[in-house]
């Protein structure tokens, strides 16, 4: 399954799932209430630093990851230069880039099960509410081994469309892929009626 | 029970799937993301609170790092980005659409569909979507609606498309427009 | 065999490689395809998808080059689709639109039809086929096998030289798949029909049997087909897909 999770080992990859979590959630509460042009090149220097321990070359993947960003630095830089207030318009750019930069890195260095186990133990108080909480896991489940399926599909019909129109494929192409959506739904509500039905606990 | 329980899943699933194809063309030639789409189609063909549901999902999976949003983004990054306000407003906008949806039973679907993509799938999107560049990048409202400006009549363009998609899936599996039932 | 190539033009592979990533599905492949009838077998996996789609023009070698009657069917897309047709596995994965005569009538359309002209013609390949009444019936309200026989109208319907068919029969029951069979064996064009059923491609006139991404194989269809057949059956469970 394609996650963004690194292949590249770091020390980070060892750490528990919900303690990088919990850091990542104090870090980018006190991004968001430093306003010093000097704290926040700090910061930054700081982020760029947990970057470079493992390498350049996780470093280069983790500057990849930041790329949509770019666009929204530019944006703040460009407003706020117009307005006057270049400075601020850097500390928000800067912030912008190392609380991206700071999720980014859990997200590079902790596994997708991890992650998933780290949910379910945060629902875990609804269950004595009396909410079930296996359906999401379920859920889970089934999205991720239906994205692949579905996008296979998808692909054909495309393949399909180019087969009949030198052209690039059209919004048409949208409804037979929706039409999978739904009968693939279909077939496994089926399946799952036929193994008993939906209880599941 | 089980059939919408399925149908949540798996319009999580079109929604990456819809933002993970080429992107499609229109017959002018402009090309559009079909992302949007997908969020909106929750909305007109699941209903207020299984579209939802099924959003939610799809943004769970994207924090837990996978790479579903258009363009293989994902991960906790997007969320703590200048674009997080628009994901906070994905579930809100298939809610309301939705939720249009089921108070227009009466009518037609294509006309209430592009009433509800319209109102939902735009209109209650970018508020959040706006007070969140307002919020994260310090901007005035004025200066966020200007810079997301350029991305409303590609978004009108998609809440049409999305509600003829939408008319075309009530004739051909009727049962499965939850919206409808 | 001496092909009558002004009739049927032929199908060209030179030098061509492909592959995915590091795997290298087809070897410097090189053929040329001009008997009216030619089945290509091979395990899964053998590359026969991959040069159904080559010779249809949906992938661009890494190598080498493929033409149809002269037309490099990679990058000349636009006289592609007049000249090779491809019918795909399963027709819920191949129709577009959602009524007969709009999926008929879009392949005429991007070879230049108006509207009209189009929806015009694509009456007349119902009719052909004594299906008229059909034309604005929603495709999702047809069997299994009547949208197969949609998606070879669509096809035909483009009037091209040559049709590349990726396992068109399978899940339909023996009836269908003989009355399906009877159509094509009618049709004018150049038939290269991609399968791992021997008992589809009885009659042809060449086979080749492809493996690992080179030819095993090749010659007249029956001498072939049986020398597949016997290496398949030698092999037993050892080599199955599982």
């Amino acid at each position: 399954m394609l996650t963004l999770t690194s292949e590249i080992r770091t020390p980070y990859h060892r750490m528990r799932a919900g303690a990088k979590l919990a850091a990542l959630c104090a870090a980018t509460v006190a991004l968001f209430v430093m306003d010093s042009i000097a704290a926040m090149a700090l910061a930054s220097a700081a982020v760029a630093g947990l970057y470079l321990v493992p390498g350049m070359r996780f470093a280069r993947a983790g500057l990849g990851l930041l790329k949509p960003v770019w666009f929204f630095v530019a944006l703040v830089l460009l407003w706020h230069g117009l307005t006057g207030d270049l400075q601020l318009g850097t500390v928000i750019a800067l912030r912008l880039i190392a609380a991206v930069a700071l999720a980014n890195l859990v997200t590079m260095t902790s596994r997708f099960d991890d992650l998933v186990e780290v949910v379910m133990w945060g629902l875990s108080p609804l269950k004595r509410l009396g909410v079930r909480t296996a359906p999401l896991g379920f859920a889970i489940v089934l999205v991720v081994r239906f994205i692949p399926v579905m996008l296979d599909k998808a692909r054909l019909l495309i393949d399909a469309w180019r087969a009949r129109s030198p052209r690039r494929p059209g919004w048409q192409v949208a409804l037979p892929i929706t039409l999978v959506a739904v009968d693939d739904a279909e077939h496994v509500a089926e399946a799952l009626r036929a193994r008993g039905g939906f209880d599941m606990d | 029970m089980e059939r919408q329980f399925t149908l949540i899943a798996l319009f999580a699933a079109l929604i990456a799937v819809l933002g993970l194809v080429p992107k499609f063309t229109l017959a002018s030639g402009i090309p559009i993301t079909a992302q949007g789409m997908g969020i909106m189609l929750c909305g007109t063909v699941l209903g207020a609170r299984r579209g939802a549901l099924a959003v939610l999902l799809f943004l769970g999976l994207v924090a837990l790092g996978l790479p579903l949003l258009a363009g293989g983004r994902g991960g906790l990054g997007v969320f703590a980005g200048p674009t997080v306000g628009f994901l906070i407003g994905f579930p809100i906008a298939a809610f309301v659409t939705g939720w249009i949806m089921e108070r227009m039973r009466g009518a037609p679907v294509f006309p209430a569909a592009i009433i509800a993509a319209v109102i939902g799938g735009i209109l209650v999107l970018y508020i959040p979507g706006i007070l969140g560049m307002v919020a994260m990048l310090e901007l005035s409202v004025t200066q966020a609606t200007l810079s997301m400006a350029p991305f409303i009549p590609g978004d009108l363009i998609k809440a049409g498309l999305a509600a003829a998609l939408t008319a075309a899936l009530y004739k051909a599996r009727p049962s499965s427009v939850l919206s409808r039932a | 065999m001496t092909p009558d190539s002004t009739a049927i033009g032929p199908v060209r592979l030179t030098g061509v490689t492909h592959g995915f990533g590091d795997r290298s599905v087809l070897r410097d492949l090189s053929l040329t395809l001009s008997e009216r009838r030619i089945g290509i077998v091979g395990r899964n996996g053998s590359g026969k998808t991959t040069l159904s789609r080559l010779i249809a023009g949906l992938i661009a070698p890494e190598a080498g080059q493929v033409t149809v009657a002269g037309v490099d069917v990679a990058r000349d897309r636009k006289a592609a689709i007049r000249t090779v047709g491809i019918l795909f596995q399963n027709p819920d994965h191949q129709i577009i639109f959602p009524t007969v005569e709009e999926e008929l009538a879009f392949g005429l359309r991007q070879l230049g039809h108006d509207k009209t002209a189009a929806r015009a013609e694509a009456h007349t390949m119902l009719a052909r086929f004594g299906r008229a009444d059909w034309a604005e019936r929603p495709v999702a309200a047809l069997s299994q096998g009547q949208r197969h026989l949609v998606c070879l109208m669509s096809v035909l319907a483009m009037a091209p030289r040559v049709i590349v068919l990726d396992e068109p029969f399978a899940g339909l029951d023996l009836p269908t798949t003989r009355a399906l069979r009877r159509y094509l064996d009618a049709v004018p064009a150049q038939v290269i029909h991609v399968s791992h059923d021997i008992a589809a491609l009885s009659g042809y006139d060449r086979a080749i049997w492809l493996e690992g991404g080179a030819i095993a194989a090749d010659g007249p269809a029956e001498a072939t087909l049986a020398a597949y057949l016997q290496a398949m059956e030698a092999l037993g469970d050892a080599d199955a897909d599982l």
